[in-house]
C-alpha cells in the first residue's frame, strides 16, 4: 500500500470536481446557444444541459474481479467521472419572431439550461473542492509529521 | 530485557490505525457528491470481534473446525460501511461536517502519537548517553 494513498484519493476528487466546474461553466456559457447541433432533419438544435456522473473508484465489478484474481489488496480508492450525460428535459419555448431560428409561428427553442440550477451546482462544486483541499493538507501534514519520527 | 518497551509497539499500532482512518476519511470526502456512496469507518477489530463472538459462537465438535471469525493479528482494525442511513436524496450518506471534524481530530491524534514516540526515543537517548 502506497504512502501517498490518501493524497491520491483527494487528488482524484479534485480532478473530478474541476471537471464538474468546467461542465457547469460550459452550461452557463451556452445558456443562449440555439445552434449547438444539427438533427437528422437538417435543422438546428439548441444546446442541451450537460451533467457529470460520478462513481467511487475501486467499487466497480471490474475492480472487485481484479482484487479476487490478483489476491493483492490493490484497491484504488477515490472518485472518478464515469460519464457526462445530457439533460433530456424539453427545451424552453420563447416567443421571438425576429429570431433567425424562430419557426413559422414565431417561437424559438432555447436551451434547457436553468442559470439558478447552475449557480447552485457551482457553489456546491466550490465547497467540495475546498473540503478536498483541506483533506489533502491534513494528509500532507501527517506525512510531514511522520518524517519527524526519531529526529 | 527489552530495550524498546511495549509502549512503542502500542504507539506503532495506533499510528497504523490513524493513517488507515485518514485514508478512509479522505475517501469519504472525495465521494461527498457521488450518488449511492455509503460512508466507511474504521473500527478496532478486536473490540468488534469480541462483540461478535459474544453473540455468535460457532459450535466446534472437532478442533480442526473453522470458527466464524478468522482474524489476522497483524491488523487490529477493520473498515466497515454504514449502510443503514441516508442523508441525501441520491442515496449518499456522507455527513461532511462529521468527516471534517473526524479529519481534524485524527490529525491531532496522529501528531500527539508522533510526539509521544519521539519523547520515548529521547528518553532512551538520555539513558544511552548516561544522562549527559
Amino acid at each position: 500500500m502506497s504512502v501517498f494513498h490518501a493524497i491520491n484519493t483527494s487528488g482524484s476528487a479534485l480532478t473530478a470536481q474541476r471537471l464538474r466546474m468546467d461542465v457547469v461553466s460550459s452550461n452557463i456559457a451556452n445558456a443562449q446557444t440555439t445552434r449547438a447541433s444539427v438533427n437528422e432533419n437538417g435543422d438546428y438544435e439548441p444546446y442541451r444541459r450537460k451533467m457529470v456522473v460520478m462513481e467511487p473508484k475501486g467499487e466497480s465489478f471490474q475492480s472487485f474481479l481484479q482484487q479476487a484474481t490478483h489476491s493483492a489488496a490493490s484497491s484504488s480508492q477515490g472518485v472518478k467521472v464515469s460519464e457526462i450525460t445530457e439533460d433530456q428535459t424539453p427545451f424552453k419555448t420563447v416567443y421571438n419572431p425576429n429570431h433567425p431560428d424562430a419557426n413559422e409561428a414565431g417561437y424559438v427553442h432555447m436551451p434547457n439550461v436553468d442559470p439558478l440550477k447552475e449557480m447552485v451546482d457551482l457553489m456546491s462544486t466550490t465547497r467540495s473542492y475546498e473540503a478536498n483541499i483541506t483533506s489533502l493538507n491534513a494528509s500532507k501534514n501527517m506525512l510531514m509529521k511522520a518524517l519527524e519520527i526519531g529526529k | 530485557m527489552n530495550l524498546f518497551s511495549g509502549t512503542i509497539q502500542t504507539l506503532e499500532g495506533s499510528l497504523d490505525f490513524a493513517s488507515a482512518k485518514n485514508r478512509v476519511i479522505s475517501n469519504n470526502i472525495a465521494n461527498v457528491d457521488t450518488p449511492g456512496y455509503k460512508t466507511k469507518d474504521v473500527t478496532f477489530k478486536r473490540v468488534f470481534d469480541e462483540e461478535l463472538n459474544v453473540s455468535f459462537q460457532a459450535k466446534q465438535t472437532q478442533p480442526r473446525h473453522i470458527p466464524f471469525s478468522q482474524e489476522n493479528p497483524q491488523q487490529p482494525f477493520q473498515i466497515v460501511t454504514k449502510q443503514n442511513t441516508t442523508y441525501n436524496h441520491n442515496g449518499n450518506n456522507v455527513d461532511i461536517d462529521k468527516e471534517m471534524t473526524e479529519l481534524a481530530k485524527n490529525q491531532i491524534y496522529y501528531q500527539s502519537l508522533v510526539d509521544r514516540l519521539n519523547g520515548k526515543f529521547n528518553n532512551l537517548q538520555t539513558v544511552i548517553k548516561g544522562g549527559r
